[in-house]
């Protein structure tokens, strides 16, 4: 399957999962598309599709949390942020990602 | 000041991180922690678990950490405006 066909059907699984959670991809079309192709690159490199902004550790139980989509692992911290760590995706009322900042869990009072 | 960064190569916040410094013109040292060897590695890990911090970009600015990027914290540590979004 090459690049593109992933990102695809990553999309496609992803979009299934992360509607429920009250999430939805991010409406910035080029980011979305740069997030996907790295975590394609990382599926290659590593067999799983790790978040593109997060450290792997080569600690099996503190990676899992960083497997794509990773929202049910940082859920307060995400929902506090209405984004994932690397963005891409956003709350469902969410129309300006842009307005989102990055924000660590310990300055939201989290950790 | 002296700026170094701990960054990813498929991270596109990191990305932005190094633009933003490099628009403003201020040297900055950076070391990519995927593409680093596992010595240097276990060394970030353990200054990022030091300060409870867990992604990246992690971006030290004098004695001062940002986590995350964040151009209005990097701009008010630097002294200037932030000019990104």
């Amino acid at each position: 399957m090459n690049t593109e066909s992933r990102k695809r059907a990553l999309r496609m699984f992803f979009d299934k999962l992360v509607g429920p959670m009250g999430f939805k991809f991010t409406p910035d079309a080029e980011l979305a598309d740069f997030l996907l192709e790295q975590e394609v690159t990382l599926e290659t490199r590593h067999g799983v599709p790790f978040c593109p902004c997060q450290p792997i550790r080569h600690d099996r139980s503190r990676d899992m949390k960083i497997v794509c989509p990773c929202i049910p692992f940082h859920r307060r911290h995400f929902d506090a942020m209405k984004r994932c760590w690397c963005g891409l995706f956003v709350h469902q009322d969410v129309t300006d990602p842009d307005s989102l900042p990055q924000v660590p869990a310990k300055e939201l009072g989290l950790e | 000041m002296k700026v170094s960064m701990y960054t990813l190569s498929t991270c596109p916040w990191c990305r932005k991180t190094k633009k933003f410094f490099t628009e403003h013109h201020i040297a900055f040292d950076f070391t990519d922690y995927d593409l680093a060897d596992e010595r240097t590695q276990e060394r970030i890990m353990a200054e990022l678990d030091a300060n409870w911090a867990s992604g990246f970009p992690y971006v030290r600015i004098g004695d001062q950490v940002v986590e995350g990027y964040r151009p209005d914290r990097f701009a008010e540590l630097l002294g200037i405006g932030s000019g990104a979004t």
